[in-house]
């Protein structure tokens, strides 16, 4: 149950991929996400197809994972595809039944639609497996740091965040932990109809709320304890560099993003 | 005994993003599926923020939830129709954050006029409300401007608006009364808890 969890779920590497800057890396795969919206016909999607393949090559990361990320999503793709492809309505019409239409630009927007959803689910699943959930952290908050001209907290933000991450997996454990306990003590998880199995939730959750408010208690308190007194003037030991590397990857999307403009209809 | 201090405010936010975060990635705990649009028990941890730790922080939690949506919605939908409404940011974060100033507020107005139990059972049903009825409200809305329609690709827009209402409708009220239950049984006992620390 727990392992089905994607987010963290880093493989460590040291592929061309996994040496990027986080900061880079998280930046191109938003711009990566954008520049989907571009591709209108098959053969802009068809590149994209082959970059997107060419990057998965680059990280060293075996293709299973990738497919893995796509697996449980599955069925939501094809629904949506199939909204798409049975309320489309234009070019030659197929067969048609009531508001129901089975129609040429039903069926190529559906498998516009389907490429789209997997392209930019491999592109973020292969963001979450070379990168550190903390490296991730660090970037957001050097992506952020424009923003402290209007005066947006963004120390505090960019730590919670950190520290929010790290204790994820000790509240996923901690979370197991109260439901075999519950178990135990005769809670039925995830049966029953929906009230029950909505409710099923609180003897969980006060539990964890309890420990979470504990937990926050001790943190707070060795913080101070090491001198924390806010988030201004304070150094950093994990540092993020800019390096040739990184330039190079920019200007490979600018060239993709150029080709797109170029090909798309 | 009242814990002013900053680190304290940034442990206990960032432990309720980490609740946050979990509730959305382990499955049967924060989305419950039913079809459509999953039941969600996320709510229920913004509205108890926003209850404990004040309007503001709840909004921050609340922000944090949407925010998680938003980027699930390119990445990991959580429902066949989330990456047709929730893509848009409008949809997935401005409901999620007004969820904690709502409850928030609303608990603090209503406690000086009667106990704090229906207090809570209201501030909670008004919460989980304005989340449904927000994200049901944009998505009328945003779906009925053709640009946005064409962008998804989707045709028949009023079909799809009538579907999403009948929806949205069947989800928003088990939502709500189970907030309106829950949050007085959680937030009860917790309340307790932190004046004995």
């Amino acid at each position: 149950m727990m392992n089905k969890l994607l987010l963290g779920r880093f493989i460590p590497g040291d592929s061309l991929i996994h040496r990027l800057d986080p900061r880079n890396k998280l930046l191109l795969s938003f711009y990566y996400i954008g520049i989907i919206f571009l591709a209108n016909n098959w053969l802009t999607y068809l590149v994209l197809f082959f970059f997107t393949l060419f990057a998965v090559y680059l990280s060293n990361i075996k293709m299973g994972f990738f497919i893995r990320g796509v697996r449980p999503l599955i069925w939501l793709i094809l629904f949506t595809v199939l909204l798409q492809v049975f309320f489309t309505r234009g070019g030659t019409t197929y067969w048609s039944w009531g508001p129901i239409v089975l129609s040429q630009f039903g069926i190529v927007n559906g498998i516009y639609i389907f490429m789209r959803f997997v392209l930019i689910i491999f592109m973020s699943t292969l963001l979450t497996l070379t990168t550190p959930p903390l490296s991730l952290a660090d970037a957001i908050e050097a992506i952020l740091k424009p923003l402290r001209v209007v005066h947006f907290p963004v120390y505090e933000v960019a730590l919670m965040l950190s520290i929010a991450l790290r204790f994820v997996p000790t509240l996923m454990d901690e979370t197991e932990k109260i439901m075999n306990a519950q178990r135990a003590r005769g809670v039925d998880f995830g049966e029953g109809n929906l009230f029950q199995q909505m409710r099923s939730v609180v003897p969980l959750l006060i539990p964890l709320f309890v420990s979470s408010f504990n937990r926050a208690e001790d943190l707070a308190t060795a913080m101070e304890a090491r001198g924390y007194q806010g988030g201004e003037g304070r150094s950093k030991y994990r540092i993020l560099t800019w390096q040739a590397r990184d330039t190079w990857t920019v200007l490979v999307f600018g060239l993709l993003t150029g080709v797109l403009v170029w090909l798309r209809a | 005994m009242t814990h002013k201090n900053k680190a304290y405010r940034i442990s206990i936010l960032a432990m309720f993003i980490a609740i946050i975060i979990i509730q959305n990635f382990v499955p049967m705990f924060g989305y419950i599926p039913i079809g459509l649009l999953d039941l969600t028990t996320i709510h229920i941890t913004v509205i108890i923020a926003a209850i404990i730790l004040g309007p503001g922080d709840g909004a921050l939690i609340g922000g944090a939830w949407g925010l998680i949506t938003f980027i699930r919605a390119f990445t990991a939908p959580t429902s066949p129709l989330a990456p047709l409404v929730f893509t848009n940011p409008v949809v997935s974060i401005v409901p999620r954050i007004l969820i904690g100033l709502v409850a928030g507020w609303l608990f603090i107005w209503l406690q000086r006029k009667m106990k704090r139990t229906p207090a809570m059972m209201l501030a909670a049903l008004a919460g989980a409300l304005i989340n449904t009825i927000l994200v049901l409200g944009l998505i009328y809305m945003f779906y009925r401007t053709p640009a946005v329609a064409q962008a998804y690709g989707t045709a028949d827009v009023s079909r799809l608006g009538g579907l999403l209402l009948v929806v949205v409708g069947t989800n928003g009220i088990p939502e709500a009364i189970l907030a309106a239950v829950v949050a007085p049984l959680i937030c009860t006992p917790l309340m307790r808890f932190r004046k004995q620390r």
